[in-house]
């Protein structure tokens, strides 16, 4: 379709800048009455904020920006911006999607939450200016882009897990957050840094030119694909860079940790497909990372579901069960053949998940953020009960765990059987074999919670006091949307496998 | 008369591995972050130095927002640590603990 | 199409239908089944009515089938439904369908003549006596009438053995109808357990035919049926071409056949009550005696027979099977004798000397008699059916007494009854011109007439232990009559016993008469003498009155002749010793008629007196071995408990210990697993930094190696 007046083109950065608009505005708003926070509407503002951001990248995604047109090849059609700094494109515009939805749901279930709390403009506009950062990660087309984007999400963020600032588990997973994510931007830092040392460039193109034509530096090319690999799983989560999860997300305020977890991840997914798969695509000869995602896939799924299965706190399995799909999510590079083919490729299949992911977990976290609203306790037979006193909300968990679990209750089957269909018919058994005995290991701590919001009986008396609006908006959309994912799973993974040929070719 | 470049990843490397070396020992929080400055600064060696022997500007540009990131995150850590100090009446990484297994 | 005599289309009956649509037999009693299972009782006799206007009807339909056939309607066979639609060249197709040929029609005359008559009795017998329960007795009548008439009409193995397993089920239901008292119900699982192990072999052999050779079909003349597998096998053998069937275990064609006969032998010996698995008849009796009558004399028990007959052209290829069929037969005839002549009770009698004349009929089959078997098969139907029915009416006369030595002088009060029942006896021993002497001469001849020709020694065996049997069957009938009948009335009941219904009166006349003058069917012993055309039954089975194609094709009696007779065959071949075949029929005769007559008079002069005495009490030792069976129920019992019982314990201990323990194990190395990974995450910040840089240690050392960064 022809558009007759064409936007300028960095119009096409709109989501990230409505996003950074609305950060401002909400602390001119927050200036108004310095002394009282009018806590509704500073939620309404970050709310239709994001859904202006959600708009421009949902309206972007269906016109085709970025994408490849009728006549182009599907490699073709991205948009670049500001001297090839930004790009955006079909994978782009597909994670902004994710990212703005969750900031929507995020902000939307925060209003109840933080009823007490007393910086809740600082907050709320924390919150979208790490959504920004997210944005942009999806749109950096160099590193020097990808690594301020990146710390434009995780500086925000180390805040705002700390943000109950008189909670010894906010502070202290704030913390460990904070720590480990320094360490892990340095070695990110020193990772870019050797790759240009290798290279001699830091734009993502004029990398994959440098490689083609042969570096002199091989090992330290490698080194360097290396530790940007490590910083990479830091940000998703995988092990052995996921040591901080389970405490930040355990520590931090339940929609804080929906936030990282949903879409801090894709934002580090998004990084890792577009530096691995694009970038140092043909690099394998120097550092075969289709290998190291191997292990790190592998171990990761293990480790994360295993030890899940000994936890009694709820927040923690569900930071382990985070893990674990990142795990699930590596398959898709962990399979990579060299070039996207088939009608449905590893890696749609693994961007189609992470899309539905993000719906799910960021309810079963909501969830988490209703029970600690009503102050009912953090373990498993604290949850006994639930069922009677807020059917709804529950009902709702069960689709987002058993969906999670990759049962047909919700989108989270098919995404999981196309990557298990995706790497059988792409000759990957043993990550087939892996990703089946994991989901069947899962199913045993998710049919726990399960077990005990309906069937057991309840320890106490609990009286939920009200029935937050916000909350419950939000777990109702996210739960929604998780079903609706059924049917309209095909929609989902066209788009994924528009992204995938984007950057695979 | 100009240095090879070789030294200077050399030094680099150095650098980056004391820094490492502070943050796998050391217990307290601020010297972690010393040592995180120092494994940062590593990579503007490089990239300073590399810079030079490509000819092009853009490791000196990377150097610069470096420092400037680098310094942001510092600020957001000191805030942390103070939280920290607050609730755990001490700034020993080791002591906070609550959350483990 | 099919061969059609050009007559045939002004043979059909307007009303009724035939060959065309020889399926309503099955269909009306299973309609009536329903109809009394919901409204049993509301029904006019409690069911009793449906039942005989079905079973009525059943019988014209099938009267009118043998009618069109004789006027020289082709063979029908139709798939009438497919189960499971193989896919061309791959995998077997299942239908179910009906194949109506002379064997299938007389068999379905039979089932329709002698369930008609049960139907008509029971009224006097169950309903006169005012039972309970009666809806259940005749809806599980005319589920029986309907698997029975299926059962015959098959055109598949499988399909055959659906209805077998269905027969067995009804019999089961009727056995156990007084399932209030704890004999009827111990008597019903035990027919059903030891016919099911049967039915096990069955099951793998119809499994085996159809890996085999793809197919099940006994015939070939529908559309869309290739050839049946017993084509197949003989192809096989006779042309070498055995490229259509597959062997297993690497055996050669012949030898995989004589196994698959061998496997199917085994449906056949539990359900026609053969050694060893013959043990549930006797106990069957605790049954109502219209259900013994019906069931464990003229048609269920026939099955196994029926069976073997339908797939005769298999069987003749393999001497082996013959073989061991006919040894089966010989001596399950003289060993089921030997235990007829000590019982006490008038049904036992009767039992024990159903599971031996089956065994003539097994004979008959292993001797290579096939008309002579089918022959037996119908007149002993016939006759059998007679005895018990007659047996019934004593029993009722009696107000239900059994025992003979309770009985006594009834000839006088029961003319009928004793006129019929001695009819049927005379059948039974084999007496000139009686029905029994027929075929029963018919099976010898046919046995001896192939050991003559020099085939296994077995069939010698065989044919003696047959001879053996007919002196023991003559004794122990006439032993029956006339302690039942003769003599002075042993108790009060007997001098005055209860009188009996005209509905019962009824069939006992119509198998009486039918009893006398069923033998013209096949004099066989007179073939010398009487002109081709009077062997009616071996013409009918040749198809004679059929079209070419049926002639010549794998279901007649002339066929299977010649495969019998041909070395791809079983290689049988006739000897008269001289006499020529005629003479030796005559002969024949002649000596199983005098053996016959000495057992009958001996016996009527040991219990032929006003007061017999037990004479069987003199031996000793003997005679407690045959009342007890040879022990073989206790054995059969000992195989159960002693043997199958452990070895299932050993399996569930399996079971439970091992796979249930391999389940539950891998929940708990999980666990254990979990617990362990859990302690990786010791909460200490530096810890974090620490595990991080060593796997990114690990990374870079391996991946430098790898690599080739070193």
């Amino acid at each position: 379709m022809t558009e007759v007046t064409t936007l300028p083109d960095w119009t096409a950065i709109a989501p990230a800048l409505a996003l950074l608009g609305t950060a401002f505005v909400l602390l001119l708003a927050d200036m108004i009455d310095p002394d009282d926070s009018n806590g509704t509407a500073l939620t309404g503002i970050s709310v239709t904020g994001g859904l202006v951001a959600l708009g421009f990248a949902l309206w972007y995604l269906l016109a085709g920006t970025g994408q490849p047109g009728a006549s182009q090849e599907p490699t073709e059609g991205a948009i670049e911006l500001f001297g090839d700094a930004l790009v955006v494109d079909g994978m782009s515009l597909f994670f902004s999607v994710i990212i703005t939805s969750v900031v929507v749901l995020v902000a939307l279930a925060s209003h109840e939450y933080l009823r007490e709390h007393p910086y809740q403009a600082e907050y709320y506009s924390l919150v979208l200016l790490a959504s920004t950062g997210m944005v942009m990660v999806t749109a950096a087309n160099s590193f020097v882009t990808a690594f301020i984007s990146i710390e434009l999400v995780s500086l925000p963020s180390y805040a705002l897990v700390a943000s109950l600032k008189t909670n010894e588990g906010s502070v202290e997973g704030g913390l460990k957050y904070f720590l480990i994510g320094a360490l892990s931007s340095a070695i990110f830092a020193y990772g870019i840094a050797l790759v240009y040392v290798a290279t001699g460039s830091l734009q993502f193109g004029a990398v994959e030119i440098a490689i083609a034509d042969g570096v002199g530096f091989d090992s330290l090319l490698g080194l360097g694909m290396l530790m940007i690999l490590g910083g990479i799983a830091f940000k998703i989560a995988a092990v052995p860079f996921h040591f901080w999860a389970p405490d930040a997300y355990e520590g931090a305020p339940a929609p804080i940790s929906a936030f990282i977890s949903s879409a801090s991840k894709a934002a580090g997914f998004v990084l890792g497909f577009r530096v691995f798969v694009d970038v140092f695509g043909t690099a394998t000869g120097v550092f075969d990372w289709v290998d190291a995602f191997l292990i790190l896939s592998i171990v990761t799924m293990t480790i994360a579901n295993f030890t899940a299965l000994k936890q009694d706190n709820v927040k923690r399995i569900l930071a382990y069960s985070s893990v674990a799909h990142a795990g699930y999510i590596l398959i898709a590079l962990a399979a990579f053949t060299g070039s996207v083919e088939g009608e449905i490729s590893i890696l749609g299949a693994g961007m189609a998940h992470l899309f539905v992911y993000g719906f799910m977990n960021t309810g079963a976290f909501l969830f988490i953020a209703l029970a600690e609203y009503w102050d009912v306790g953090r373990t498993v037979e604290d949850y006994h009960g639930l069922g009677n006193r807020a059917p709804f909300a529950c009902a709702a968990m069960t689709v987002f765990l058993f969906s999670l679990a990759g049962l047909p209750i919700g989108g989270g089957f098919f995404s999981k059987f196309y990557l298990l269909f995706a790497t059988v018919t792409g000759g990957q058994e043993l990550l087939g074999a892996a990703l089946i005995i994991n989901s069947v290991v899962s199913l045993f701590y998710y049919t726990r919670i399960v077990r005990a919001i309906w069937i057991e009986e309840p320890g106490e008396d609990l009286e939920p006091g009200e029935y937050p609006t916000g909350l419950y908006a939000a777990i109702a959309v996210a739960a929604l949307a998780t079903i609706l994912l059924i049917p309209a799973f095909g929609f989902v993974i066209e788009y994924a496998e528009i992204a995938a040929r984007m950057i695979g070719g | 008369m100009a240095v090879e470049p070789g030294w200077y990843l050399l030094l680099s490397a150095a650098v980056f591995c004391i820094g490492l070396f502070g943050v796998l020992v050391r217990r307290n929080a601020l010297v972690f972050l010393m040592s995180i400055e120092l494994m940062i600064n590593a990579a503007n060696i490089n990239l300073v130095a590399f810079a030079l022997v490509y000819g092009n500007i853009t490791g000196q540009t990377f150097v610069l927002f470096l420092i400037a990131l680098a310094a942001a995150e510092v600020a957001v850590g000191i805030g942390i640590i103070l939280a920290l100090n607050r609730n755990f009446e001490s700034i020993d990484v080791t002591d906070a603990v609550t959350m483990r297994w | 199409m099919l061969g059609t005599h050009p007559l045939a289309s002004s043979i059909s009956i307007p009303i009724v239908p035939g060959i065309g649509g020889a399926e309503v037999t099955a269909l009306f009693p299973l309609v009536t089944f329903v109809l009394i299972l919901a409204f049993g009782r509301y029904l006019p006799f409690k069911g009793a009515f449906p039942g005989i206007v079905a079973t009525g009807l059943g019988f014209l339909v099938a009267l009118a089938t043998v009618v069109e056939i004789a006027g020289g309607a082709g063979p029908r066979h139709e798939t009438l439904h497919t189960l499971v639609a193989g896919v061309s060249g791959e995998g077997v197709t299942l239908t179910f369908g009906v194949l109506i040929d002379p064997l299938s029609a007389l068999m379905l005359t039979i089932v329709g003549l002698i369930s008609l008559l049960v139907h008509l009795f029971s009224l006097g017998y169950m309903n006169a006596e005012g039972e309970i329960d009666l809806p259940r007795y005749y809806a599980a009548l005319s589920l029986f009438t309907f698997s029975m008439m299926a059962f015959v009409l098959s055109d598949n193995l499988l399909m055959s053995f659906v209805f077998f397993e269905l027969v067995g089920l009804c019999s089961y239901l009727l056995i156990g109808f007084w399932y209030r008292e704890p004999g009827p119900a111990s008597a019903a699982k035990k027919a059903f357990l030891v016919t099911r192990f049967g039915d096990y072999f069955f099951l793998i052999g119809v499994v085996a035919v159809l890996g085999t050779f793809g197919t099940a079909q006994f015939a070939s003349y529908a559309p869309g049926v290739e050839a049946s597998f017993v084509e197949i096998a003989t192809d096989a053998l006779e042309h070498g071409e055995t490229g259509e069937m597959r062997t297993f275990l690497g055996l050669g064609e012949r030898a995989w056949i004589t196994a698959i006969g061998l496997l199917v032998l085994g449906g056949a010996v539990g359900k026609s009550a053969q050694f060893p698995l013959h043990t549930w008849l006797p106990d069957a009796m605790e049954g109502p005696t219209p259900v013994s009558a019906l069931i464990h004399a003229a048609t269920m028990v026939a099955a196994g027979v029926f069976l073997i007959a339908r797939m005769y052209g298999f069987y003749a290829l393999s001497p082996t099977a013959l073989a061991v069929i006919a040894l089966v037969g010989g001596f399950t005839a003289f060993f089921a004798a030997t235990m007829a002549l000590v019982k006490q009770e008038l049904k036992q009698v009767l039992a024990y000397s159903t599971i031996s004349q089956y065994g003539y009929m097994m004979l008959a089959l292993g001797g290579g008699g096939y008309v002579a078997a089918v022959f037996h098969l119908t007149t002993h139907a016939i006759f059998k059916a007679l005895l018990f029915l007659g047996a019934g009416a004593v029993i009722i006369a009696m107000h239900h007494e059994e025992n003979m030595w309770e009985m006594g002088g009834l000839k006088d009060e029961m003319r009928t009854t004793y006129l019929t029942f001695l009819a049927g006896s005379l059948a039974l021993a084999g007496i000139f011109p009686f029905a029994g002497f027929w075929s029963k001469d018919e099976v010898l001849f046919e046995t001896l007439v192939h050991a003559l020709g020099g085939g296994a020694p077995v069939l010698f065996v065989a044919y003696a232990l047959g001879l053996l049997a007919v002196i023991l069957t003559a004794f122990y009938t006439f032993r029956m009559v006339l302690l039942t009948f003769h003599g002075d009335p042993r108790t009060d009941t007997a001098e005055d016993p209860h009188s009996i219904t005209l509905s019962m009166k009824v069939p006992l006349v119509v198998l009486g008469v039918l009893s006398v003058v069923a033998g013209v069917l096949n004099m066989g012993v007179f073939k010398g003498f009487l002109p081709e055309n009077a062997l009616f039954l071996e013409r009918w089975l040749d198809g004679a009155t059929m079209g070419e194609q049926f002639r010549e094709s794998s279901l007649t009696a002339e066929h299977y002749h010649h495969v019998l007779t041909h070395d791809f065959g079983a290689g049988y071949s006739s000897g008269y010793a001289g006499l020529g075949e005629g003479n030796l029929a005559l002969v024949g005769g002649v000596v199983a008629l005098v053996l016959a007559l000495i057992p009958a008079a001996v016996a009527w002069r040991l219990y032929g007196g006003a007061e017999p005495d037990p004479h069987m009490m003199n031996l000793g030792r003997i005679r407690t071995v045959l009342m007890n069976n040879y022990y073989q129920d206790e054995y059969q019992v000992w195989l159960a408990r002693g043997f199958t019982l452990p070895i299932a314990t050993l399996a569930n201990k399996f079971d439970q210990g091992i796979i249930d323990g391999l389940v539950d194990g891998s929940g708990g190395v999980s666990l254990f697993a979990g617990g362990r990974f859990r302690q990786i995450q010791t909460g200490v910040a530096t810890t974090y930094a620490a595990l991080l840089v060593l796997g990114l240690l690990i990374l870079i050392a391996v991946f430098a190696v790898t690599g080739g960064w070193i």
